[in-house]
């Protein structure tokens, strides 16, 4: 096509200079530039959102950062595109931007490598000296969920640096001498910290009881870092299948409706569609859609298509058409017959005389009391009432307050994405972008009608998921309708329905009430929740036993008592989102704690730390709350309940308040900054405890073959969403056999190929996923050495030791591990060195963390600016320091967005009205405030290489952090976040 | 995905205005028409072959020329992306930081400035900025060429959507694009002399303000314009008078009172009473 006049009926050429070179392509004038792309094969151009504001499918068009979801192809006629794809030809090639963000973990999924590589160059080219705003900047069109974004600027900042010619620093943590024995605390110490260093290292304090190790607690690369870095195709939605169909799914527009009937006559005469599936033409069976262990919590309330409608995006009918734009244009032909029904979003209302009931179908499974909308009802008790009613009338003082936390989503960059199809055995295989492909395979049997060996469920790279894709939530949709087509069917959710149809953080309602001692000591504490669970009960049993669980764990009481009701509404569905009830339980818990020591008079530290748990301290609520059912106070031994064996919260606190300058709270001018009169400053903390995977539930299983060359392949269940836990388990093995992490080839989460995990959730892969590579690793380790032994003409197998890819006998011989596998495999009374491991744990050594906030906020207007956030975490032996940073930095970022500027908002259909990313806000590169990183070592004996959990704690601590700072500064308590302006000015302002 | 049939690149303002008399949609970077709101009509019209991008200092009375204009005149390209606003070195320093905060660094290298006077809707902080700067917005027609001021133009549309109270004015840019009647904008000639000052709050430093207030002391006094605070980015000359509906992030309210904080701070800043 020219650049003249002239109209275009269907398709039309376009010419484009695609990485350097000029082609022609054949479109239709409908085609976005990021659909051309992809289906050219330029597939690191990824779709985030159809309005462009995600950045994952930015490219550089005439050397501008482009986001090419909104942009036509024909308005690229003419045009200079560049991608990831042009930048290096090699195989394994990467260029210095790309050798950064590999070297720094600029990235985390690298579903958006593409976007943050490509804003690099186009700034760089530019401007071969930024400054960390004018790199913040560029970077402000690609949203990254899973990081802070500080390791991306040092990416570019390193990038900038050898672009230059210079010679960057070598990148790895800062180690830092303790400020503690480990033990005690010990007086404030003002001096700063280490100046001048990256905030993108993580301040590392060694303990003295880890032993030396070659490659766990080293900076490793990622394992997939330079596949991702180079845009490879390794997402779910990455690949392009012969016939393939799409899918788009009808979604309801009412709150609460019943269908009273379905047409779908003039859709199938559409020319293109191939089937639709509703509630008239698939059969009726009742699930839960939480990926959780079998058999799933109560109650199972839903089904593939209902015939009612419980929420506005709830699903009403699936087409598979030849096109994207076939398959919607059917989804508006297919005529549905509503009855409309009165609906509520609130839990009062869904709990008042005469509200509509939400679930008043017959065949739905445990659900606790349909009528009264109550999905779930949860107790807890570590003491019988009257013990209870004892220990709070026995007490000085009794402090009750009430706080509401609200409905957040994890939105990952990556939507949820499915591809079906029938293999050659007509078994289904169904790619995913899944955190759980063992749950998704055995949930999605019944649902089809098939049995569990007739589905393969694979799980590519996942970009990014915290607990959005720990649910079957659309894999049935493409399973239906590739058994009913036989042809591959693909569904890619765009970001409404994200927003809708996928998953949230429960909204609640807590009270705490607590009695305490004239010395501060806690005498009896009671939490009471009412918690929204949407239109579906789906996690809601086991997120909110996590509320009870949390909000009850972190402080010694000799009387604990939890209550919930979980109770269905008409919004988009409640689930798991990473941290998975504890957010809500600590924002309640430390904001009421900051309270009782501001009554009393106390210093919130101290006055926390007089009644945290410390190390031999047993957790005694956790033994009456859970998925195995509860017991009664009488019926267990308090000698059984599990004690906590490491805690570094002290070294966690003297280090973290330094860094933070916590001294400065208590100087007015500080606080009231004479210069910016209507400013106040403050400065918050909140003690975290987490868990480490569910005991006795949580499971995973790992196998480890030797090849020809001594390499290793590594073949887990476990699920890596971007988080870096091939990684981690990877170093985990070649720990074990004494090879690099080079040597060891990671495979995991495939329901055909490797062992059965639970998957990526409860913060459990490092600990049980890495103690079954741990295990399988010991196995093939063995094998190695009576190999080694028997070559080396050793006695005792066990004397063999291995390290650098040899065998070493203890005379200082040795043989390489490539002799030991040919010898194995071609020589010698051959055998498959392999082995196999699985781990479940009886315990769950609980992490530590101080997390610290400053704030700066406006009194006139109620905005409130995070200025700083300092996170100080005990996870046992970090593995890996740098992935385990990104954990830290990303997840207190979503932990800020809970805090400050996310939040669902509904008009008075039930709609959501911010279905958007912008109206909902999350943190960019440039609005980012700063931040740091303390990984405090402790030996965890039960973990592998001493490793605890690191993934969920940095959820729990920014909110009640940031609402301690906001009280600190102005003396206000606000119990209900987010901190947005209008709610902060109210709270300011009560009287208007 | 549009459900467009055809598509035009027009090489003439003429064709171009046949083309939208044909009921074609005008596609300027393409961020608001291709990203989710769906076009009714069948046929696009892509500016990009117009030749109508480009900062310029334009000093009084003179044409596009180069360098500073007298008195801070600038004339803005109706195509010019906002990236080119934001490294503009004849734009002053607060202008070029409204340009670039307008939109994140992969849709600011698309977006127009002609598109963000038509689509940018009420939160648009530039087109506030723009008003500040008596901004005149040339228009091509049928008829010839008229010189519109900006605050005019949008004050029709403020009308319009009062008389349309079911017209959602965040959501739909095609509608905006037909108060143009037919005409296409060509360029707009900013006032940008003299002291300026810029208050806004917003949920996050980065986040589209709530309200933004920018205030600027030229030749002729002290101009005070807005966003957040009406379905359109208005001139404010007397803060009382203005009703701003609320939304999820601030209620009517609340707006008001930060149209009343943040222009007192603007106006402080500049030395300025009202």
């Amino acid at each position: 096509m020219s650049t003249a006049a002239g109209p275009t009926n269907s398709t039309t050429n376009v010419t484009i200079t695609l990485n350097g070179s000029e082609q022609q392509f054949i479109v239709e004038p409908t085609d976005t530039l990021l659909e051309l792309l992809r289906r050219e094969g330029c597939f690191s151009v990824r779709f985030g959102s159809d309005s462009g504001e995600t950045g994952a499918g930015a490219i550089l068009l005439d050397g501008r950062l482009s986001s090419s979801e909104v942009v036509l192809a024909v308005q690229a006629d003419g045009h200079r595109v560049d991608t990831l794809e042009g930048l290096s030809a090699m195989r394994d090639e990467l260029d210095p931007v790309q050798a950064a963000f590999v070297a720094t973990l600029g990235f985390q999924s690298g579903y958006s490598a593409g976007a943050l590589i490509l804003a690099t160059h186009a700034l760089l080219a530019e401007n071969p000296s930024p400054t960390e705003a004018e790199i913040r900047d560029a970077l402000s069109g690609v949203l990254d969920r899973e990081t802070a974004y500080v390791k991306a600027v040092e990416a570019v900042q390193r990038a900038a640096t050898v672009l230059r010619g210079e010679k960057p620093a070598p990148f790895g943590p800062l180690v830092l001498p303790p400020l503690t024995d480990g033990v005690h605390a010990v007086a404030y110490d003002p001096a700063p910290t280490a100046p001048g260093t990256s905030p993108a290292v993580p301040r590392l304090i060694p303990s003295v009881d880890v032993p030396p190790m070659a490659v766990v607690g080293k900076p490793e690369l990622k394992v997939d870092g330079v596949r991702l870095a180079r845009g490879n195709p390794a997402f779910s939605d990455d690949i392009e299948l012969r016939g393939m169909l799409h899918c788009k799914v009808l979604r309801s527009p009412h709150a609460h409706a019943r269908i009273l009937d379905i047409d779908d006559t003039a859709a199938l005469a559409l020319h293109g569609v191939h089937a639709i599936k509703h509630y008239k033409n698939t059969p009726r069976v009742v699930y839960a859609s939480g990926g959780q262990s079998w058999p799933n919590p109560h109650p199972w309330d839903q089904v593939s298509f209902d015939d009612k409608v419980r929420h506005v995006g709830d699903r009403v009918a699936a087409v598979a058409a030849d096109t994207p734009a076939i398959a919607e244009q059917a989804c508006r032909l297919i005529d549905v017959t509503y009855e409309v029904l009165p609906f509520v979003l609130d839990t009062d209302a869904a709990m008042a005389a005469g509200a509509p009931v939400i679930h008043d179908q017959p065949d739905a499974v445990g659900v606790h009391d349909a009528a009264r909308n109550v999905a779930i009802h949860i107790e807890g008790k570590t003491v019988d009432t009257a013990t209870l009613a004892a220990a709070f009338a026995g007490a000085a003082h009794v402090f009750e307050s009430t706080y509401h936390v609200h409905q957040v989503q994890q939105t990952p960059i990556e939507p949820h994405v499915a591809v079906a199809w029938l293999d050659e055995s007509e078994r289904l295989v169904i790619r995913s972008a899944t955190q759980v492909p063992f749950h998704v395979r055995r949930i999605v049997a019944p649902l089809l009608g098939l049995e569990v060996k007739d589905i393969r469920v694979m799980k590519p790279r996942v970009g990014g998921g915290f607990g959005a894709k720990q649910e079957m939530l659309i894999e049935d949709i493409v399973g239906h309708l590739a058994l009913a087509t036989k042809r591959p069917v693909r569904l890619v959710l765009d970001r409404e329905e994200e927003f809708v149809s996928s998953r949230t953080r429960h909204p609640q309602t807590l009270t705490f009430r607590t009695g305490v001692a004239p010395d501060g000591t806690l005498l009896a504490q009671e939490l009471k929740v009412t918690a929204n669970a949407g239109a579906y009960g789906t996690h809601g049993f086991t997120v909110q036993s996590v509320t009870g669980l949390r909000g009850l764990s972190s402080y010694n009481c000799p009387a604990k008592r939890f209550e919930c009701d979980v109770v269905y509404t008409n919004r988009p569905v409640p689930g798991a989102f990473r941290g998975y009830g504890a957010p809500q339980a600590l924002f309640a818990l430390e904001c009421h704690m900051d309270d009782i020591a501001r009554a009393l008079g106390r210093d919130v530290i101290d006055f926390k730390r007089q009644n945290w748990v410390k190390v031999g301290d047993r957790l005694d609520i956790v033994m009456f709350l859970g998925e195995r059912g509860t017991l009664e106070p009488a019926d267990v031994d308090p000698a059984t309940f599990p004690p906590v064996m490491t805690s570094g919260i002290e070294e966690c606190v003297a280090q973290a308040a330094r860094a933070i300058g916590w001294h400065r709270r208590d100087d007015p001018a500080w606080v009231a900054p004479a210069d910016r009169p209507h400013i106040r400053r403050g400065i918050g903390f909140a003690f975290c405890m987490h868990g480490t995977a569910i005991p006795f539930l949580d499971m995973g299983g790992c196998s480890i073959k030797m090849n020809d060359d001594g390499s290793f392949n590594v073949m887990s269940g476990a699920a890596d969403l971007g988080t870096g836990a091939d990684t981690v388990l990877g170093q985990i093995a070649a720990e074990v056999l004494g090879v690099p992490l080079s040597d060891i080839l990671m495979y995991t989460g495939d329901t055909d190929m490797t062992p059965f995990d639970v998957g990526a959730y409860a913060s459990s892969t490092t600990y049980i996923s890495g103690a079954a590579v741990k295990k399988a690793a010991d196995a093939v380790r063995w094998r190695i050495k009576v190999r080694a032994a028997r070559l080396l003409g050793v006695e005792e197998p066990c004397s063999i030791e291995l390290r650098d890819r040899r065998a070493w006998a203890p005379d200082g011989r040795s043989v390489s591990l490539q002799d030991i596998a040919l010898n194995s495999l071609h020589t010698e009374d051959q055998e498959q060195i392999m082995g196999i491991g699985s781990h479940v744990s009886h315990d769950c050594p609980p992490p530590f963390a101080a997390q610290f906030a400053e704030i700066e906020v406006d009194t006139e207007t109620g905005q409130v600016t995070v200025v700083k956030l300092v996170m100080a975490v005990d996870c046992g032996v970090a593995i890996n320091p740098i992935t385990a940073s990104g954990q830290v930095e990303g997840g207190m970022f979503q932990a800020l967005g809970y805090a400050v500027s996310e939040e669902f908002a509904y008009d008075d259909t039930g709609r959501m009205v911010n279905a958007k990313l912008g109206p909902y806000w999350i943190f960019r590169a440039d609005d980012a405030p700063a931040t740091e990183v303390f990984l405090v070592q402790t030996m965890e004996d039960s973990g592998p290489f001493g490793a605890k959990a690191v993934a969920e704690i940095p959820t729990d601590g920014v909110a009640p952090a940031v609402r301690n700072a906001l009280l600190q500064a102005t003396g206000v308590a606000i119990n209900e976040i987010p901190f947005t302006p209008e709610r902060v000015h109210r709270a300011l302002h009560p009287t208007g | 995905m549009n459900a467009v049939v055809e598509y035009h690149r027009p090489s003439s303002l003429d064709d171009a205005l046949r083309l939208v008399a044909a009921g074609g949609t005008v596609l300027a970077g393409g961020t608001v028409v291709n990203a989710g709101t769906r076009p009714t009509g069948s046929l696009l019209v892509d500016l990009q072959g117009l030749g109508l991008g480009g900062v310029a200092g334009a000093g009084a009375g003179a044409g596009a020329g180069s360098g500073a204009g007298a008195e801070g005149a600038i004339l803005v390209g109706a195509t010019t992306r906002l990236s080119e606003l934001a490294s503009a070195s004849v734009a002053p320093d607060w202008l070029r930081d409204l340009a670039r905060r307008e939109l994140p660094s992969a849709l600011r290298t698309l977006a127009t400035v002609g598109g963000t006077i038509v689509a940018g809707g009420g939160e648009s902080a530039l087109v506030a900025a723009f008003l500040a700067c008596d901004a005149v917005v040339t228009l091509a027609g049928p008829a010839g060429t008229d010189d519109v001021p900006l605050a005019d133009l949008l004050a029709d549309l403020l009308a319009d959507l009062h008389d349309d109270p079911h017209d959602d004015p965040h959501d739909n840019p095609h509608d905006r694009g037909a108060l143009l009647g037919g005409r296409i904008i060509t360029s707009v000639r900013l006032d940008a002399g003299g002291a300026a000052s810029v208050h806004s709050t917003a949920r996050t430093t980065a986040d589209t303000p709530i309200v933004c207030c920018v205030a600027r002391r030229g030749a002729a006094g002290v101009r005070v314009a807005m966003s957040g605070v009406a379905p359109t980015a208005v001139v404010v000359d007397d803060v009382e008078r203005l009703q701003p509906p609320g939304d999820f992030r601030g209620s009517g309210e609340y707006r008001h009172h930060l149209a009343r904080v943040l222009q007192a701070r603007a106006l402080t800043e500049l030395g300025a009473e009202r």
